[in-house]
């Protein structure tokens, strides 16, 4: 496989927008990571990384349906590609392989 | 209840940066967000957030997403802009050349200008100690001659000749200090070589001080003795041939020669250097040089001083404070009770400040003898701003009324499915392609125009090979001004057309003169300017070429005596005299103190507790008839009254100063002698303008009195007229029998009175070239115009003929719209060149009014321009055969 480079930021992006599945837009990106793992993202930053990893090509990108919400602004829906969801697997993958190498008993006895 | 709104400037400055198709889903969220905010945070907190957000997408992330798109699209069209533009500029070939014309000549001139702005700013900044080397000036409080100053404080570069001393021995923080003056003329001699050269007076520490390069000598320890001199190797090879000139032995004859030995040879300054020297002579050598140590009353040389790193300059401001007090202070005081000044309050009667080195040369308000106005630069490059704004508009314009050429092919493009933006890239490209072949015409241009500019500007600029990039660099930069600001308009304008409408033949192919017609009018109103202002110019310079100024200046040679300030000066005009007596072509001999442009000197004196003041001219009896200057009253001088010496011959401008009734009565106590009356007025001279014309005929004598007013340094030799090569050959024949120690210099006297006017010749000059280019440029795009237009009306035309218009009708109506606009054009450039040349008229005590003539002269001068521009088209559709054009309809 290339030298795919995926940064921690964008991963998250990444495992996100496959979490959120058919209402994966920017806005709510930024809520889900919040909700999720507290942390507090900047809108333009979760922007950008989209663009990135659409350039990459692990998620591609179409305009959704306007609502009355936005003031009739359609938002543009993500989805991640086969080959983001490869490259998710793949991330997965060495962490856990990673983890095993951890010595794991000195943890425990804490 | 109502909308709450977003921000909307927000909304806007997104919309200018964030690229077009991610634009909505972007505003889409950060309204969301900020609705959110509303309920969640309240109003106050939403708005600040969804501004703060809104910058935020201000990143290099987004912002650069649209150029990387457009360029993908754009790579693969660029060969074929390219191959569009070339067969566009070779299909009309005509306006092709007038915009790469007017385009080309407007870069070569900014880039010239850029030169020149360059040159200026480079003065004195290749010395290394530049930083700590100032030029120290006085401020003296003068209340003496009030006549034309605007502040009672007087800045001058020019310092007591002890002043160096006391500053080196008083203040440790100076490392170095030399005085430097230039200017004194002496004569030279090596075996059979004699010249007269300037020479300039300096100190040891010059050659520790700046940074020109010594070729030989030993930089420590030159001018130790102090019968050495410093050389250029210019001068090394006019005496010294290609012999080695160190350890040579010169003589230098300043009032008294001695002689010198060569100790250095220095490269010459370069031409942005303010100091300008050829020979170098120590200080001590000046005539009355121990006496003027003494006297801290008189200013005679400028002094420069370095100064140790690190010094606090408001310390050292302080410090040259008490060196005033210490060596100048009772001299002031007594200044000041005798001439009873009122000081303000915190004034001071003297004052030393100092510049530092590398602002002399733009600091206008102290004389230097190549400072220069900053003012200047500002003014080229107004020049040469609105010649690029008038090619530019010549760009505009024409693109526009072409436009309709190429509607199809926008339909076309548009159909096969270009964007507008697109279409504004494609058009853009071509604006820019256009604009960088004028680039290159204008480059070489400039090389062309490069050694007129210097003689303009009297300037010595040369490209350097490494200044080329530079050069090339900044015709790049005006490139993309000039295609950005000239094809910007039409560009979106083009993009502008919609497919269906265009590819249906809804246009008519009139001309779309909407938007070209105040863009016409802006570019004669920039000419129209330049013409007053050119007219207005010439007028004045005219006036004073042709002026009366009271005395004949023609066929006069002044030759300096090259004897200094002694007894032998007078000798040597009466010898000259006796002697010339005997030539035919010569008609009369005189001797004065200084001639014309040449310096004066000025006495002040009190008379009746009344300050007054009064030029003074050392003089012969022949004066006034060499000169053709007419007495009103009393009598010339006549040297076999013993009297006459001490007698004066006042101007008519000194006798309304004294208000005197009968001058003829009076004795003028100029010396303020406090036994006698004073010298006896003899007669009253008619006014003449022994000073140029930017100043008022001051008061003035003149006298014979050698020792007490001068000696004769100058003759003046009238020559008769028609033979003024052979005369001058018999002057110089009897000079060289007279005098063949001596130099024979000479100049001729009205040459020296046009030399004034000089600095005015070369603006002159320079505003009618810019002026003729201007026309030029503006009347080729009025051409084009005009040809487009007729074009458009060939149809018009011949249905008006054929229903029996007359050709001076046809061609009225082709006309008269030009006629307008230039007419306005005028209309509005009439105020603003008014003031602009009311202001230039200023600096001259005599000019001419501005009349109402001057302005209709340039007013027709334009008109007739312009309709001569327009008229080749006029004529050629008017006699166009009816039949020919509608034939085929």
């Amino acid at each position: 496989m290339q030298k795919e480079y995926l940064g921690e930021f964008e991963e998250l992006v990444l495992t996100m927008v496959g979490i959120l599945q058919d209402d994966a837009y920017g806005n709510a990106i930024v809520n889900e990571i919040k909700e999720r793992i507290g942390r507090d993202v900047n809108l333009s930053a979760v922007h950008v990384t989209l663009y990135r990893l659409e350039d990459k090509g692990y998620v591609k990108s179409g305009m959704g349906g306007a609502t009355k919400a936005r003031g009739g602004r359609r938002k543009r829906i993500f989805t991640v590609t086969n080959a983001g969801l490869a490259m998710l697997r793949v991330k997965k993958e060495q962490q856990i392989q990673l983890w095993k190498l951890v010595p794991q008993l000195k943890i425990v006895g804490g | 209840m109502k909308e709450i709104r977003p921000p909307q400037f927000a909304l806007r400055f997104l919309r200018m940066f964030c690229p077009a198709e991610l634009h909505e889903s972007i505003e889409g969220d950060l309204v969301e967000q900020f609705e959110e905010d509303i309920v969640s945070r309240g109003l106050n907190y939403a708005r600040f957030k969804f501004l703060l957000n809104t910058i935020n997408f201000f990143r290099p992330g987004i912002i650069l997403r649209n150029k990387f798109k457009a360029d993908i699209n754009h790579t693969y069209m660029i060969g074929n802009y390219f191959k569009v533009a070339t067969r566009n500029i070779l299909k009309r070939k005509l306006f092709s050349f007038i915009n790469a014309f007017g385009l080309s000549i407007g870069i070569s001139f900014c880039i010239l200008i850029f030169l020149f702005i360059k040159d200026e700013r480079s003065f004195d900044q290749f010395h290394a100690n530049k930083k700590n080397i100032y030029r120290i000036e006085s401020l003296i409080y003068e209340s003496r001659w009030k006549s034309d100053q605007v502040s009672p404080y007087t800045r001058s570069a020019w310092l007591q000749l002890g002043l160096r001393d006391a500053l080196k021995d008083e203040l440790p923080e100076i490392q170095y200090a030399t005085r430097f003056n230039e200017g004194s003329t002496a004569i030279l001699r090596y075996r059979n070589k004699v010249f007269s050269e300037k020479i300039a007076y300096t100190d040891g520490d010059f050659f520790k001080m700046f940074s020109f390069k010594l070729l030989s000598g030993n930089r420590e320890k030159l001018f130790e003795n102090k019968l050495e001199v410093v050389i250029t190797p210019a001068i090394a090879l006019k005496y010294f041939g290609s012999e080695d000139p160190l350890g040579k032995v010169i003589s230098i004859d300043n009032q008294g020669a001695k002689l010198y030995t060569v100790a250095g040879v220095m490269e010459a300054p370069p031409a942005n250097s303010s100091f300008d020297f050829k020979i170098l002579v120590p200080q001590e050598n000046r005539p009355y040089y121990e006496r003027s140590m003494k006297q801290w009353g008189s200013f005679n040389t400028p002094c420069f001083v370095q100064l140790l790193e690190k010094t606090d300059t408001a310390n050292f401001r302080a410090n040259l404070d008490k060196v005033v007090q210490k060596y100048m202070g009772k001299m002031l005081e007594r200044w000041r009770k005798e001439e009873a000044i009122q000081l303000p309050i915190d004034g001071k009667l003297l004052e030393l400040i100092f510049t530092p080195l590398s602002d002399v040369h733009l600091l206008k308000s102290v004389n230097w003898h190549k400072v220069s106005d900053p003012q200047y630069s500002y003014i080229l490059g107004g020049i040469a701003l609105l010649i690029l704004v008038i090619a530019c508009i010549n760009y505009i314009s024409l693109a526009l009324t072409t436009s309709t050429t190429r509607r199809k092919e926008v339909g076309v493009r548009k159909v096969a499915g270009a964007g507008r933006n697109q279409l504004i890239y494609q058009f853009g490209f071509e604006s820019l392609f256009l604009a960088f072949i004028s680039m290159l015409f204008g480059v070489l241009l400039v090389l062309l125009f490069l050694p007129s500019f210097n003689q303009f500007t009297g300037k010595e600029i040369a490209i350097q090979t490494k200044e080329w990039f530079e050069l090339l660099g900044i015709g790049l930069a005006l490139t993309f001004f000039v295609g950005l600001f000239a094809g910007s308009y039409p560009s979106a304008f083009l993009a502008r057309y919609q497919p269906a409408l265009v590819l249906k033949g809804q246009f008519t192919s009139r001309l779309q003169a909407g938007f070209t017609k105040p863009l016409v009018v802006l570019q004669f109103f920039l000419s129209a300017s330049l013409i007053v202002c050119s007219v207005i110019m010439y007028r004045q310079m005219k006036f004073i070429a042709t002026k009366d100024l009271g005395y004949s200046k023609d066929q006069t040679l002044v030759i300096p005596t090259q004897t200094g300030w002694n007894e032998e000066a007078n000798k040597t005009v009466e010898r000259f005299r006796i002697r010339a007596q005997k030539e035919s072509g010569i008609v009369s001999v005189s001797g004065t103190s200084s001639s014309f442009n040449q310096g004066y000197s000025r006495y002040g004196y009190k008379i009746k507790d009344e300050q007054k003041s009064a030029y003074v001219y050392a003089v012969d009896p022949n004066y006034l008839s060499t000169l053709g200057i007419h007495l009103s009253q009393g009598r010339n001088f006549d040297a076999t009254i013993f009297s006459d010496t001490t007698a004066i011959i006042v101007n008519e401008a000194l006798v309304k100063d004294m208000k005197w009734d009968d001058p003829l009565s009076e004795h003028l106590n100029w010396r303020e002698d406090t036994v006698g009356i004073g010298a006896k007025v003899i007669g009253v001279v008619k006014d003449y303008h022994f000073l140029s014309l930017e100043s008022a005929i001051e008061p003035m004598f003149l006298s014979i009195d050698k020792k007490n007013v001068g000696y004769l340094t100058t003759l003046l030799v009238k020559v008769e007229a028609g033979k003024v090569p052979v005369s001058l050959e018999k002057v110089r024949g009897v000079w060289k029998e007279l005098f063949p120690d001596r130099p024979f210099d000479y100049t001729f006297l009205d040459e020296d009175v046009a030399k004034q006017y000089e600095s005015y010749q070369h603006w002159m000059s320079i505003t009618g070239l810019a002026t003729g280019f201007a026309i030029l440029i503006s009347c080729m795009g009025l051409f084009g115009l005009a040809g487009i237009n007729a074009v458009n009306r060939t149809k018009e035309i011949g249905i008006r003929k054929v229903l029996g218009a007359e050709l001076p009708s046809i061609f009225i109506l082709l006309n008269k719209q030009y006629v307008g606009l230039s007419l306005i054009a005028f209309v509005l450039a009439v105020p603003i060149s008014w003031v602009i040349m009311g202001k230039w008229l200023e600096s001259f005590k005599f000019s001419i009014l501005m009349s109402w003539d001057l302005f209709a002269i340039s007013i027709l001068l334009g008109l007739i321009i312009a309709l001569a521009t327009v008229s080749y088209h006029a004529l050629k559709t008017a006699l166009v055969n009816p039949a020919e054009t509608l034939k085929y309809e």
